[in-house]
C-alpha cells in the first residue's frame, strides 16, 4: 500500500470517532456524483486480508463442492406443483409505450397528464383480481386518488429537481440510499414520487418506514396503502426476494431530529440494510436529497417532553409551536435529488460476509461516504 | 396410508376427509368429532366396505380420548398418521370450554400426542395451528416467518393462548425420531359461502364487531380447500416440521368483515380497551370478539417459501366475491386461472 493510500485509509478509519463537519475528506477532489467508492479507495489492511479469504473460500468452493446431504424423494414432493397463482410478481409493471390510455376520464384523470396516467396504469397493474392489494396492503386505487397532491408538492411546491435516473436499475432488486431529514417525512415522498415520474417502466419505490410510524392512527394505513413498508428484517428480506427496488433512510430517526446547524450533515449509519442488501445481492444506489433539511429548521430538541410523550422529537422550529399545527408544514423549498452508480458489494462480498460485523459496518460507512459526496456536490 | 382425523365433525375436518377420501395413496380413514357425523358424510359411509368410518369421541376428556385409543378397534385399524384439527372457537357469546382445569382445545391437543406418543403404529402426527401465535410488529401489514416470534406476553386472551399453547405442545415433539410431527399455521380460513375459521374476530354467527378505529389490518387468507391441499401434502412428505401455510390474498379486515357479513363497527382505542375489560368481566368474548388489541392494530400475511420447497405445496384457490344464483354478491373460492 502507498503511503499516501495508507493515510487515506488512516484517516478513513478516524473518521468515525470524528465529528460529521470532517467526514468529508478535504483534499479529495474527484467527483463526487456516480462514483464507486472502491475505484480509488485503498481498503484497510484488515479488508485485504479478509478479502484474500474470501477468494480462496470461493475457490475452494468453485473446485471441490461441499457435499450435500440429498433428502430422498418423498411422493410429496415429486407431485408437480399448481401453476403459481400471481404471487410474487408485484414488481414487474408493464413500460409507459405499451400502455393505452382509455377514452373515459374520471375527476383524477383530468387533472393529471398522459404521461401521469401512463405511469398510474402501469402501477395499477402490480395488483390484479377480486382483492386488490398486495401483501403489504398496497393499493393502486389508494395511490391513484393521493397522486394528484403528491405530483402537485413534487412539481409545484417543491419544485423537484433530479439527476442520475440512469443509476436506478430498471429491473430486479435494489436500495435505495438516501439523506433523512425535515420533521415531516416529506423527503421519502419526494423521492418515491421521482422515480415513479422518471422510469421507464415505472417502478414502484417502497419506502421503508421506522416501527413508530406504524402505531400512528390513519397514518400507518395510508402509508402501507401507498406502498411503504414498516423496517422489518423478514419484509426487507422479503421485498427484496421478489425484486423490488426499496428506499431507505439509514440515519434512521437521528436524520430528521438533528439540528439546524447540523443540516446536511450525515448522521451515523444503520448497517441493517448493507446486511440485506448482501444476502440479496442487491446493489446499493447512493441517494442525495438537498431541501428536505431547509423545508422544517429545526432549532432545538426539547428531548424530556419527546420521551415523556413517546414521540421521537419534540421540535422548535421557526413556525412551531408558534402557528399550531400549521407550522409543521414544509416551507417551499426547492428540492434536488441526485442517484449515484450502484455500488455492487455483493459482486466481492458474499452472503455469508452479511454475519461479519466488521464488513457490514465498513460497508455502511461506504455508502455513508458516498451519500455525503453526492449531497455536498449538489449544495456546491 | 390408514389416517386418523380428529374433529372431523367441523368444517375443516370435513374438507379434510373428503379431499383425502379421494386420494389414490390413503386406504382407509377413521374420522372421529364430539358430534354425530355429518351429513354431508352420508354418501361416503353408506357400505360397509367404505374407506370412510365416523364415530363419536370426545378426545378432550382423558377417559374417552384413552379408551378410544386403546379400543381393539383402534388397535385393528392400523392407524399411520393422525391429522389433529384443533377445535377451531367457542360460539361467539360462549364462554370458552374447560376440560381438565385447561382450556378444551389445549387438553385435547395433550391427550392426542400424547396417546400419538404411546401407540406404536402412529408414524404421523400433522395437526393444525394458528398463525395469530405470532408477535405482531406495528405495521398496518408484515411478513411474518416460521422463525418469528411467538407472543408469549401473559395478557393475550384466552382464545390466542390456547393456540399459543397447542402450538409450544407441537414444537416441543417437532424433533421427535420415532413420530414425525408436522405443525400448520393456518391465517383466516375461509370457505364459500361467507364461512370464517380460525380468525379470533371474525369467527362465530354474523353479526356486529368492533375495530380499533384508524387502523385497518391486513388480513392474509387461505381457502379451506388449499388447507386440505396442504394436508395432503404433509401426509405424504417425510419432513417434520412447522410450516406456515398461506394463500394468494391478503386484504384489509374491513373488507373482509363487509364479505363475510359481519359489520365492523371502529371504536377508539379507550372504548375498545374498556370493552374487551367489560367482556372478560362479564365472561363473554362478544363484546370485543374476544382479540387482544394488537391483532385489532396490527395485520401480517405469512411467509410460506418454506412449505413451497419442503412439502411442495402452492396455494391454487383463490378467494373473492361472485354473484350467486339470487343476484348476491357473496364470498368463494375458485381455482386459481391465472398462471
Amino acid at each position: 500500500m502507498t503511503g499516501g493510500a495508507r493515510s487515506k485509509v488512516l484517516a478513513f478509519r478516524e473518521r468515525d470517532e470524528l465529528s460529521n463537519a470532517e467526514l468529508v475528506d478535504p483534499t479529495d477532489d474527484s467527483p463526487a456524483l456516480g462514483r464507486d467508492p472502491f475505484e480509488d479507495l485503498a481498503l484497510p489492511e484488515p479488508f485485504e486480508e479478509h478479502l484474500e479469504l474470501f477468494e480462496q473460500r470461493r475457490a475452494f468452493r468453485r473446485e471441490a463442492p461441499a457435499p450435500r446431504w440429498v433428502e430422498p424423494p418423498t411422493p410429496g414432493a415429486q407431485r408437480p406443483l399448481p401453476p403459481r397463482a400471481r404471487t410474487r410478481r408485484w414488481a414487474a409493471t408493464p413500460p409507459l409505450g405499451e400502455i393505452d390510455l382509455p377514452e373515459t376520464r374520471d375527476l383524477v384523470d383530468r387533472m393529471l397528464g398522459d404521461h401521469e396516467r401512463r405511469v398510474l396504469l402501469s402501477l395499477s397493474q402490480l395488483v390484479e383480481g377480486d382483492a386488490p392489494y398486495d401483501h403489504y396492503g398496497f393499493s393502486p386505487e389508494v395511490l391513484k386518488l393521493a397522486f394528484p397532491l403528491f405530483y402537485a408538492l413534487h412539481r409545484f411546491y417543491f419544485r423537484v429537481a433530479s439527476q442520475g435516473h440512469e443509476n436506478i436499475p430498471t429491473e430486479g432488486p435494489a436500495i435505495l440510499c438516501a439523506n433523512h431529514g425535515g420533521l415531516l417525512p416529506f423527503d421519502g415522498a419526494m423521492g418515491v414520487m421521482d422515480v415513479m415520474l422518471k422510469t421507464d417502466p415505472p417502478r414502484l419505490t417502497r419506502s421503508i418506514v421506522d416501527k413508530w410510524a406504524g402505531t400512528l392512527p390513519w397514518v400507518n394505513v395510508f402509508f402501507s396503502r401507498v406502498g411503504q413498508v414498516i423496517g422489518t428484517r423478514e419484509n426487507v428480506a422479503d421485498l427484496l426476494a421478489d425484486g423490488q427496488l426499496l428506499l431507505c433512510f439509514p440515519e434512521g430517526m437521528d436524520g430528521i431530529r438533528k439540528p439546524y446547524t447540523q443540516r446536511y450533515k450525515l448522521q451515523n449509519f444503520r448497517v441493517g440494510f448493507v446486511e440485506q442488501a448482501l444476502r440479496a445481492r442487491a446493489p446499493i444506489v447512493p441517494m442525495a436529497v438537498v431541501g428536505s433539511d431547509d423545508q422544517a429548521p429545526l432549532l432545538y430538541d426539547i428531548k424530556p417532553l419527546a420521551r415523556r410523550l413517546g414521540l421521537p422529537v419534540a421540535p422548535i422550529t421557526p413556525t412551531f409551536p408558534w402557528l399550531g399545527p400549521l407550522g409543521l408544514l414544509p416551507y417551499p423549498v426547492r428540492y434536488r435529488i441526485a442517484y449515484g452508480k450502484a455500488l455492487h458489494f455483493h459482486a466481492r462480498f458474499g452472503p455469508d460476509d452479511a454475519e461479519d460485523g466488521r464488513v457490514v459496518r465498513y460497508l455502511a460507512n461506504q455508502v455513508r461516504r458516498s451519500v455525503q459526496h453526492l449531497v455536498d456536490e449538489l449544495r456546491a | 396410508m390408514r389416517i386418523l382425523i380428529t374433529h372431523a365433525d367441523e368444517p375443516l375436518g370435513r374438507r379434510i376427509a373428503k379431499t383425502l377420501y379421494h386420494d389414490e395413496a390413503v386406504e382407509a380413514i377413521f374420522a372421529v368429532g364430539a358430534g354425530p357425523p355429518p351429513r354431508s358424510f352420508d354418501r361416503y359411509l353408506g357400505s360397509d366396505e367404505s374407506r370412510l368410518q365416523y364415530a363419536r369421541v370426545d378426545l378432550a376428556r382423558h377417559r374417552s380420548a384413552r379408551d378410544f385409543f386403546h379400543s381393539e378397534r383402534f388397535a385393528k385399524a392400523e392407524i399411520e398418521s393422525v391429522i389433529h384439527v384443533p377445535r377451531h372457537g367457542a360460539a361467539a357469546g360462549a364462554a370458552a370450554p374447560i376440560a381438565a382445569g385447561l382450556p378444551e382445545r389445549t387438553a385435547e391437543t395433550r391427550l392426542v400426542l400424547q396417546n400419538c406418543l404411546e401407540t406404536p403404529s402412529i408414524r404421523n402426527l400433522i395437526a393444525l395451528g394458528s398463525a395469530f401465535v405470532y408477535r405482531l410488529p406495528p405495521g398496518n401489514a408484515n411478513r411474518l416467518s416460521e422463525e418469528s416470534e411467538l407472543d408469549l406476553d401473559p395478557d393475550v386472551p384466552g382464545e390466542i393462548r390456547s393456540w399459543i399453547d397447542c402450538d409450544m405442545i407441537f414444537h416441543g415433539e417437532v424433533h421427535n425420531d420415532r413420530l414425525r410431527v408436522v405443525l400448520l399455521r393456518l391465517p383466516t380460513v375461509v370457505a364459500e359461502g361467507g364461512y370464517v375459521y380460525l380468525n379470533p374476530l371474525l369467527e362465530g354467527r354474523p353479526g356486529l364487531r368492533f375495530r380499533a378505529l384508524g387502523f385497518d389490518p391486513i388480513c392474509a387468507l387461505v381457502s379451506d380447500k388449499d388447507v386440505a391441499r396442504a394436508v395432503q401434502a404433509a401426509a405424504h412428505s417425510r419432513r417434520p416440521g412447522i410450516y406456515n401455510i398461506s394463500g394468494c390474498e391478503a386484504v384489509p379486515l374491513s373488507v373482509l368483515s363487509r364479505w363475510t357479513g359481519r359489520a365492523a363497527l371502529p371504536l377508539p382505542g379507550l372504548l375498545l380497551g374498556l370493552s374487551g375489560r367489560l367482556s372478560r368481566l362479564v365472561g363473554t368474548q362478544s363484546l370485543a370478539g374476544g382479540v387482544s388489541l394488537p391483532q385489532l392494530l396490527y395485520g401480517f400475511t405469512l411467509e410460506t417459501s418454506r412449505a413451497e420447497h419442503e412439502l411442495g405445496f402452492r396455494p391454487s384457490y383463490q378467494i373473492g366475491l361472485a354473484r350467486a344464483g339470487d343476484g348476491a354478491l357473496r364470498l368463494e373460492t375458485a381455482p386459481s386461472s391465472i398462471g
